[in-house]
């Protein structure tokens, strides 16, 4: 069975083609700057060709045209006709309260996604955009929806509710949603078994480390606690984002820097996180080539970085009453080995014995940096957030 | 040979045109590149339009610090900066606008004049290179539409649409469509306002729309108050601020209008509408005269330093002294 994985963007789309038989990659690529000068696609086929074509591309439902042109063509194409995709699968980001798994996507799925497009005005709209090309181009086609929100709806009211008046909760569905659902489901699953350990008798520290990142605490398998809220600001410092912040200190530096809604988003979206503390770049290695060339601000900012995970992890072994395996994932997670480093020394406490030998200089691979006696283990599992939404399309068409 | 994209088209292609939108803006003063911005940021290429070489420059120059600006208030990054400026592209010829399907006049003229002769023409040159149904839009606050596609060889392209400095920020435009105005063209605008963000406000054929109508007479009613002195600047503009939560007080907003646009559109209400509500205050003319023009020439109402607003005491009587 071959399954297409879309990822709608507001000017890009991410895709690959699984053929789910060895959950191999036939074809991946990305479609980019939708409606915008310069629009392109890069194509890659498993066997190494790869092609960047340049041209118009309006909409969405261009892109995947396109998309689909390649993969079913006599040159770099991976398949030979459309009606070898057997389904198609969509990542989309907030699924509200509607939606605690992936689902088939039909008519009525439809209209619930757009219910809560509210909720997540960047977001969910290119992947309602992705549906209905799919739609459109390839109707006879089953399609599924994987929400970002999804695994985190197993969190209870104490660590969901925010503290202030219920009635904001009722009338406009203000809580805390969590994303990266997808990910922290993904490693977490994937660590129990690397373990050889039943996940339902686990308790697991997620650390998803990206230009976005988020934590989440999994205990018997289910989230219980993660730190992005009803956006993806909230929780640890990110590339541009700030992460956890006062909001008394928002509504002053609001009043004090004389600006709108518009501006304060940009701020606390584009303009914070480790670019706004280091001035240097969002980029992890830029801002470590830099610290280790002495900018004092860059150093700060790597510091405060991991200082803040620090603290989730703390709090969320708390929460679980302790802590079995804590992962790192995420491009950060899984290459920056100092990051990781920094995070975990002094958690001897708590029973984990990180090897820092171990740890220092691996990238991106399924180990263990853990001592072999550690009473916490400490794992580095690559995230694989496609993969999950091609098995979730798949079980969920036949 | 380069593999072309269109190559890969499916069959059943709808070959959707949504969103292939390029944009003509005749003029690029002040207000012309607050439009030159909100446009191309949306995603639209944009081509200017000026009169000479050096207003070219100037006009990318202008554009690039206006951007600085919103970025060190927030508002924007320096990635941002730099897919705004690619679209953007400016010259003097008029040819350079044959592939748009939309232009925008946003001219300054010096003076209110009857008949807007200058704009007239400027709507005849757009429509001389342009392809059959480019719309063409006049961003003038003051004037009668159906007047300035009088000329037109095809009128029902023609349209008003005024932006509200500061552009980027304000959440409406008003379009104003006369009795020529095509619904196609009316169509076109209304889906191009909403490509940039902006929310239609309607308005049918008249001079001055909702926004100049309105303001206009509260800065009079304003310049009386001080002139009978009633209260000072700053105490008439805190009422209109907090007491009625408008963004800004009557003087404030004077001085971003810029004194001598402000004449222009009191002049251009007063000839249309022959009511002294809008025939501009005294006070206006004598600062106009004196070169305080508001924001721009450093004084107005308040003095400006270092972009920053400062309170002048007893600036009424101060201009008597002169």
């Amino acid at each position: 069975m071959k399954i297409l994985v879309i990822n709608c963007g507001s000017s890009s789309i991410k895709y690959q083609l699984f053929d789910m038989k060895d959950e191999s990659v036939l074809a991946k690529g990305i479609v980019e700057k939708i409606g915008l000068n310069g629009s392109f696609i890069k194509n890659e086929r498993d066997d190494g060709d790869k092609i960047k074509l340049e041209g118009n591309i309006y909409d969405h439902n261009q892109g995947i045209e396109y998309v689909l042109g390649i993969l079913i063509s006599e040159k770099h194409g991976s398949i030979k006709k459309l009606e070898e995709i057997d389904a198609v699968g969509h990542r989309v980001v907030h699924g509200g309260e509607k939606f605690n798994s992936s689902v088939s996507i039909t008519k009525e799925v439809v209209a619930k996604m757009e219910e809560v497009v509210e909720l997540a005005p960047l977001h969910n709209p290119p992947n309602l955009k992705g549906i209905a090309a799919i739609t459109n181009l390839i109707p006879n086609v089953p399609q599924a929806g994987v929400f970002d929100t999804a695994f985190h709806q197993s969190m209870k009211p104490e660590s969901y509710m925010y503290a202030i008046p219920y009635s904001l909760y009722t009338e406009h569905g203000i809580r805390r949603y969590g994303f990266h659902g997808s990910s922290h489901r993904f490693v977490s699953d994937r660590v129990a078994e690397l373990m050889n350990k039943d996940i339902s008798k686990l308790k697991i520290i997620t650390c998803h480390l990206g230009n976005g990142a988020s934590i989440a605490a999994i205990k018997n398998g289910v989230s219980i606690d993660t730190s992005m809220g009803l956006t993806p600001v909230e929780g640890l410092m990110m590339g541009t984002r700030c992460g956890d912040l006062d909001i008394g200190a928002l509504t002053y530096i609001m009043n004090k820097e004389d600006i709108g809604l518009n501006a304060t988003n940009t701020l606390i979206n584009k303009h914070s996180g480790v670019l706004g503390i280091s001035g240097v770049s969002s980029d992890m290695r830029d801002v470590e080539d830099a610290a280790n060339d002495g900018n004092e601000r860059a150093q700060l900012a790597l510091r405060m970085y991991e200082y803040r995970i620090k603290k989730y992890i703390g709090s969320y072994a708390a929460a679980m009453g302790g802590v079995d395996v804590i992962v790192f994932t995420g491009g950060i997670g899984e290459n920056a080995s100092d990051t990781r480093a920094n995070v975990m020394n002094g958690f001897e406490f708590l029973g984990a014995d990180f090897d820092f030998e171990k740890n220092d200089g691996l990238r991106a691979e399924e180990v263990e940096i853990s001592k072999e006696d550690s009473k916490v283990k400490v794992w580095i599992v690559p995230t694989n957030e496609e993969l999950v939404i091609a098995r979730d399309t798949l079980e969920i068409v036949s | 040979m380069k593999e072309l994209l269109e190559d890969y088209a499916l069959n059943k292609s709808l070959k959707s045109k949504t969103g292939n939108i390029k944009a003509g803006l005749v003029g690029c003063g002040s207000m012309g590149q607050e439009i030159a911005i909100l446009i191309s940021k949306s995603g639209i290429d944009l081509t200017i339009i000026e009169v000479s070489e050096e207003k070219v420059a100037n006009s990318l120059k202008q554009i690039g610090l206006q951007i600085d600006q919103v970025i060190s208030h927030w508002g924007m990054t320096t990635g941002d900066k730099r897919a705004i400026l690619s679209r953007i592209t400016a010259t003097t010829d008029f040819n350079e606008l044959a592939d748009c399907n939309v232009v925008i006049e946003a001219i300054n003229t010096k003076k209110w004049v009857p008949n807007q002769p200058m704009r007239k023409a400027v709507f005849k040159k757009i429509e001389e290179v342009v392809c059959e149904d480019c719309i063409i839009i006049s961003n003038a606050s003051t004037v009668v539409i159906s007047d300035l596609s009088g000329g037109l060889k095809n009128p029902c392209r023609a349209i008003g649409v005024h932006f509200i400095s500061p552009a980027l920020n304000s959440k409406i435009i008003e379009i104003n469509r006369c009795r020529n105005t095509s619904k196609e063209t009316l169509e076109f605008v209304r889906r191009f306002v909403k490509m940039i963000g902006k929310e239609t406000i309607n308005v049918y054929g008249s001079p001055g729309n909702i926004s100049t109508r309105l303001i206009v007479p509260m800065i009079n009613e304003a310049c009386e108050l001080l002139m009978e002195g009633v209260s000072t600047v700053d105490q008439i503009d805190k009422t209109m601020k907090f007491g009625y939560g408008m963004q800004r007080g009557p003087f404030t907003m004077a001085d971003s209008i810029g004194l001598d646009k402000l004449t222009k559109w009191m002049e251009g209400l007063y000839n249309e509408y022959g009511d002294t509500k809008y025939k501009s205050s005294p006070l206006i003319r004598r600062m106009v005269r004196a070169g305080m023009l508001g924001k721009k020439s450093g004084e107005g109402f308040y003095l400006y330093k270092d972009d920053r607003k400062i309170e002048k005491t007893g600036s009424i009587f101060r201009l008597g002294q002169r």
